[in-house]
């Protein structure tokens, strides 16, 4: 096998053996687990408290009242003394007593807690509705008189639910693709960069570049970096699809996720375009840059630290988005989407946008791309000498030595 | 053949290599002294290509590529392994850097371990061994490809003379299958054991070169041990005794300014009578290294 591959899968099984990043991967299901589980339970042991009980003489008024209400009534109970008992433990909201002559409709609410607006409006309706069946019965009407009497006026309203839906998709889309651009250069390269930086302090690298040529070392590195993020990517969008179908089926879920549909799809479609090639590049400009970092430190000790410019300047690229999030077609994010390092965050928006042409995006890929060739040459170049400075002498004194390998 | 001609390497005003030139043929072993700083790691560097040099260095008459890394066995001088690996993923990874299969090298490792006696198994972590056993695995993984040329830097420090032993073996057997070997070393007793040719280098120049003996006689026969009933005061009067050190009861050493003088000094101790030891030797390596160091700082 070549070299430059056994770098690479080495660096990869490395990585994803590592319980850091099994749960890495699981976290988002985890938490995703948890908050279901924690919803379902809490619906549960929220149904009975919720509910109140229909006692009734007349059990065609209790009939009536649980066909147009069966979701806030525990239809089991039919008896005041046994609702009095599930009061007290909390299982029921209260009761209510309906009751009914030849004249008048009548109803008694007995509760912990006052009844709620729609709550009592629904029972008012059906309150009102009998009392009216009554009040025709006791009038002796006509067929046509019924009729007239029983006329609603009528409201409309239009809501252009397309545009609302689009906008707000937008902002859900900026925020989601920031913190997810964000939150994975910078784990991504603080991995590179701890991983680059503890090599060197073992002071293996000696023996690796007696094997192989740095160029070929580092590229490996680094490819072996992608095929982790690449992993990680393929875990998540097959587990996101299978989320998104039991979400659509679950019971919990199912009337949110009918109720969103549009914006559900909305968002997601703003996520698996091409803004996935700008997280992809970005990971890789990140992760060259990373390498190059934990190249410049030179015990193990410090491998921490190795990260923290790399980090530096996604926190900046990661802030400068702010001011940005309700004018993103003004000119900087303009010429910020064709910037190295900036453009991973500022042309995803753009594109949420609607607000970059085809050609606007080939140019600043191009743009991406060639500065990835370029960083990745020159510091493959010196890549070796640095890697080979271990002694404790000055940071400068290491990388003027490391620089003059090549020359 | 590794031959290195006319080598030179600087690091901004330092001069780290001055147009050094040497070569180690098939089946030889060089030995690189010198003190710290004086150039033996630039030397090892530059023929590994992990620097830009002057000069030209050629194994087999060809320039040194990548091509020829897997022929090339490294010992660095910073000891260093990947600790969370185990022995046995350590070896393969570092093999199959060199174009060995894990098949080709898997049944080997046993055999290797035992070699070098490494306490433990191959599925020990690299992290769990003690400091002499991390170094003999380290050893093992520059040997175990059968490399043609081994440069070993510093390989006997921190051995104890059991280990040393075991060592000196494995270098000796390369050396019988025909590699060409260069190992750099402050114990002189070792690179006079299994040198054929040594180098010193000072400040990145060559001060000596040769094969041990022929060093070794490039100082002359300047050291007499003799045991005789003179004192120390009577044997450092005498002409030509430049430095007399007391040794053992009767015992000392001298130091001549000539090796024609041992003739003269011989006469005068023995009056053509028995003597019970006198023996004329050139300075040891150990010697000759302080000398030629000291040289620097006169």
């Amino acid at each position: 096998m070549n070299k430059l591959w056994i770098v690479t899968f080495e660096t990869f099984l490395r990585q994803v053996k590592s319980w850091s990043f099994v749960m890495l991967l699981l976290g988002p299901f985890l938490m995703f687990g948890i908050t279901m589980g924690a919803g379902y339970l809490g619906a549960m042991t929220g149904t009975s408290s919720e509910k109140i009980a229909i006692i009734s003489d007349n059990q065609q008024l209790r009939t009536g009242f649980i066909k147009s209400n069966s979701d806030d009534v525990d239809k089991k109970i039919t008896e005041k003394s046994v609702a009095t008992k599930k009061m007290n433990k909390n299982k029921l909201v209260g009761y209510l007593i309906l009751k009914a002559d030849k004249q008048k409709v009548s109803a008694q609410y007995v509760g912990t807690r006052a009844l709620g607006s729609n709550q009592k409006g629904r029972i008012n309706n059906y309150l009102v509705a009998t009392q009216q069946q009554l009040n025709f019965a006791n009038a002796k009407l006509s067929p046509n008189q019924t009729k007239s009497l029983q006329q609603q006026p009528v409201l409309k309203q239009t809501v252009q639910k397309k545009t609302g839906t689009a906008n707000l998709a937008k902002k859900i889309s900026f925020w989601v693709t920031v913190i997810m651009v964000y939150i994975i250069l910078i784990t991504y390269t603080t991995i590179t960069a701890q991983e680059i930086a503890s090599e060197k302090g073992t002071k293996i690298m000696e023996i690796i570049f007696s094997s192989t040529t740095a160029g070929k070392y580092f590229l490996g590195k680094v490819f072996g970096v992608l095929l982790v993020i690449l992993t990680q990517i393929l875990v998540y969008l097959i587990g996101g699809w299978g989320g998104y179908v039991y979400a659509q089926h679950a019971s919990l879920t199912k009337n949110f996720m009918t109720q969103y549909h549009t914006l559900i799809n909305s968002v997601l479609r703003n996520l698996l375009s091409i803004n996935l090639i700008y997280l992809l590049l970005g990971v890789v400009i990140y992760t060259i840059l990373a390498a190059f970092s934990g190249a410049l430190v030179s015990k193990a000790e410090d491998a921490p630290k190795a990260a923290q410019p790399v980090i530096m300047l996604n926190m900046i690229a990661f802030f400068v988005t702010f001011p940005f999030q309700n004018n993103i077609d003004s000119i900087v994010p303009k010429i910020l989407s064709y910037v190295p390092f900036l453009s991973s965050y500022f042309m995803p928006l753009r594109i949420i946008n609607n607000d970059a042409s085809g050609v606007e995006i080939v140019i600043s890929i191009l743009v991406l791309l060639a500065s990835i060739f370029l960083l990745a040459t020159y510091i493959g170049k010196i890549y070796q000498g640095l890697m080979l400075q271990t002694d404790d002498s000055s940071f400068w004194k290491r990388f003027k030595r490391g620089l003059s390998y090549n020359k | 053949m590794l031959k290195v001609q006319n080598v030179s390497k600087n690091f901004g005003d330092l001069k780290a290599l001055n147009d050094i030139s040497f070569d180690v043929s098939d089946g030889q072993i060089l030995g690189l002294i010198g003190q710290n700083g004086a150039g033996k790691s630039t030397t090892f560097h530059s023929i590994l290509n992990f620097l830009h040099y002057e000069g030209t260095i050629t194994w087999n008459n060809q320039p040194l590529t990548e091509a020829n890394f897997n022929e090339i066995g490294y010992l660095p001088e910073e000891r260093s392994l990947m600790p969370k690996l185990t022995i046995e993923q350590q070896i393969i990874y570092l093999a199959r850097l060199k174009n060995k299969s894990a098949k080709e090298i898997k049944p080997l490792i046993d055999d290797w371990l035992k070699k070098f006696a490494v306490k433990g198994t191959k599925k020990d972590k690299i992290k769990d061994l003690s400091k002499g056993n991390q170094q003999k695995v380290q050893l093992i993984c520059t040997l175990i490809h059968d490399p043609k040329l081994i440069i070993l830097d510093e390989p006997f420090s921190g051995l104890d003379p059991v280990n040393s032993d075991l060592l000196k073996q494995a270098i000796l057997d390369a050396k019988k299958r025909g590699a060409a070997i260069i190992f750099s070393s402050h114990d002189m007793e070792n690179v006079e054991e299994l040198c054929d040719k040594l180098i010193m280098l000072r400040d990145g120049q060559i001060v000596l070169y040769g094969t041990v003996r022929e060093v070794r006689q490039s100082f002359g026969k300047t050291r007499i041990y003799v045991t005789t009933d003179k004192t120390i005061e009577e044997l450092a009067m005498m002409e030509h005794v430049v430095a007399a050190k007391p040794l053992e009861e009767q015992r000392f050493m001298l130091d001549l300014d000539d090796e024609t003088s041992g003739k003269i000094v011989f006469d005068e101790l023995t009056h053509g009578q028995y003597i019970e030891e006198f023996n004329q030797q050139p300075p040891t390596l150990n010697e000759i290294f302080k000398l030629k160091a000291g040289e620097h700082h006169e």
